[in-house]
């Protein structure tokens, strides 16, 4: 009851917010200062299968994030600022606010700049905008490559970029590049530990360094940019074999060993590799992305008590992702569009089980209400549902009768930025 | 009129009317650009104007410091984004708020009129704007575009 009226004034706040805000720009210690902000509202509705962590089957609107950020400017070349995000969907987030990223960043010169601190991953087109729903046309952005349940796993490190853009001649366009470096994030509330937790593993952490390159080319023909970024994850991780609150104990059954085993894990090998497309011509654009991450962990479980390894074997999946997507604005208050997304969990296996894939073919419409306020409609048609450490949306837990194996959903969803 | 023919024809005035549209759009030369008088150059070349309103630089190949202005809305701040940017109006904001968003720049500053950018420009270091082609803009300096 109280989360019901904690929504419901939430829905009011997102419903007056946007006829008000408005940023605030202005002074201090004579440097410039702004505060931004921003919050959406999203209603799934799907006719099987619960998605996305919430009861998505009966309608649900437990679909709420928010951002509040500041920065300031304190020489031509010398910034800092920081941003708190927020969300609730379903059983992810859970209402645990974070620094989404928080740096310094000086820019040398055109071609060098520094960032360090909490700084966004740049990987493919959107990952470090995945989470800003008012620039992007769609109210879900293609799951296979920026799944929801999954944003924690790539969307900052804490540690150093280094960032420029270069121009080698007139008629080569330019080149942008960003190398990094630093520790990923753990997320206690995201799909990883949900998803694992389905099958009978609490994870107590999940966490490590990750480096990565990406370099993207403004083509000397208009409108045309392509890109590629590398991210290699060096991972340690560890749990426990547990009953799940639904006394799910299907990982303790398959290795043979009693709740209450201790679970170690490292990379070997844990790459993303996303190669990436954009045109835009007038008011079409396309877009198009593919994702291949190969990860071969090893996996140790020591029984309880004891220093000596029980089972141990390398966990190895080679899951390849990607979208076309063609969006048109009409006007200046609506956009239209669609796409076609393809996960497939691990490339080896048959690709037609529905525990191997999620394809998913997406209709939306974009409303731009003002310029700080909009609504998106859109329809999903799903096919497959992945398995359980896909984190591609469809989890045990709220599916505790089996999931089938399409799925279509409406999804609503409204918000605004100032 | 056979189907083909009604196809053709389809297609052949879709291109005309695209045709019109793009002449009826480009109107850079009913913009002018101005600065800040402190602002030592005199022209600008049309990448650097695209790289300062991008934020991707905040200087001039002289090393001068450069801030960008924008109108609100209207057919000069539709005709400049199109002519020197590339982009419509609702790219170009999605465009500023993924860079606020992610904390890699800010906000530039956004007024109401070619009177407002005159104003902001004159009494701002390293101002630059658009206005229409017959404002007044005495007091500022009128950039040329290399």
């Amino acid at each position: 009851m109280r989360t019901r009226i904690s929504r419901l004034a939430w829905i009011a706040v997102i419903s007056v917010i946007p006829t008000m805000s408005r940023a605030q720009d202005f002074k201090l210690f004579s440097r410039d200062f702004q505060i931004h902000g921003f919050g959406s509202q999203g209603f799934v509705y799907t006719s099987q299968n619960n998605w996305l962590t919430m009861n998505t089957s009966q309608g649900s609107g437990a679909f709420t994030d928010f951002g509040l950020n500041a920065s300031m400017v304190i020489t031509d070349k010398f910034r800092f600022g920081a941003q708190l995000y927020d969300r609730d969907i379903g059983q992810i987030g859970k209402w645990h606010p974070e620094a989404d990223w928080a740096y310094l960043d000086y820019r040398f010169e055109d071609w060098m700049g520094v960032r360090a601190g909490i700084v966004k991953t740049t990987l493919g087109l959107y990952n470090d905008t995945q989470d800003l729903d008012f620039v992007h046309t769609w109210a879900i952005l293609p799951q296979s490559i920026y799944p929801l349940d999954l944003r924690s796993s790539t969307i900052s490190h804490a540690g150093v970029d280094i960032y420029g853009r270069i121009r080698p001649g007139r008629k080569l366009g330019k080149f942008h590049y960003t190398i990094y470096g630093g520790e990923r994030r753990q997320d206690p509330y995201g799909g990883f530990v949900l998803g694992l937790a389905s099958v009978g593993l609490t994870l107590h952490a999940y966490g490590g360094w990750v480096e990565g390159q990406d370099l993207r080319w403004e083509t000397p023909v208009d409108g045309l940019l392509v890109g590629a970024s590398l991210m290699n994850q060096h991972i340690t991780g560890h749990g426990e074999l547990t009953g799940s609150s639904a006394g799910i104990t299907f990982l303790s059954g398959l290795l043979s060993l009693p709740i209450g085993s201790q679970e170690r894990e490292h990379s070997n090998k844990d790459d993303y590799y996303q190669y990436y497309l954009q045109y835009t011509w007038r008011a079409l654009r396309f877009e198009a992305e593919y994702r291949r991450e190969f990860r071969n962990e090893w996996v140790g479980y020591y029984l309880p008590g004891s220093t000596d390894l029980a089972v141990t074997f390398n966990a190895v999946s080679d899951s390849r992702s990607w979208y076309g997507s063609a969006a048109y604005r009409i006007s200046k208050r609506l956009e239209v569009g669609s796409y076609f997304s393809w996960f497939i969990a691990n490339w080896p296996v048959d690709k037609s089980l529905p525990t191997n894939h999620v394809y998913d073919r997406a209709v939306t419409a974009r409303f731009d209400l003002t310029s700080h306020w909009f609504m998106k409609l859109e329809g999903h048609f799903m096919d497959g549902y992945g398995a359980f450490d896909s984190i591609r949306g469809f989890y045990g837990q709220q599916n505790p009768n089996g999931l089938l194996p399409a799925t279509n959903a409406l999804v609503a969803r409204t918000g605004f930025s100032f | 009129m056979d189907k083909s023919m009604r196809t053709l024809r389809f297609f052949f005035l879709a291109a005309c009317s695209f045709g019109v549209f793009s002449i009826s759009v480009r109107g850079g030369e009913n913009v002018k650009i101005i600065a800040n008088s402190r602002i030592k150059a005199s022209a600008i070349t049309a990448y650097e104007l695209k790289s300062i309103f991008l934020r991707e630089t905040n200087s001039l190949g002289d090393g001068t410091h450069v801030e960008p202005v924008l109108e609100k809305d209207g057919p000069v701040h539709e005709s400049f984004i199109k002519e020197y940017l590339g982009r419509s109006d609702a790219a170009l904001q999605s465009y500023y708020r993924s860079l606020i968003f992610t904390g890699k720049a800010s906000m530039p500053k956004t007024v109401g009129s070619d009177d407002e950018v005159i104003g902001y420009v004159e009494r701002t270091a390293g101002a630059i704007g658009y206005v229409s082609a017959g404002a007044n803009t005495a007091g500022v300096k009128t950039l040329e575009i290399k």
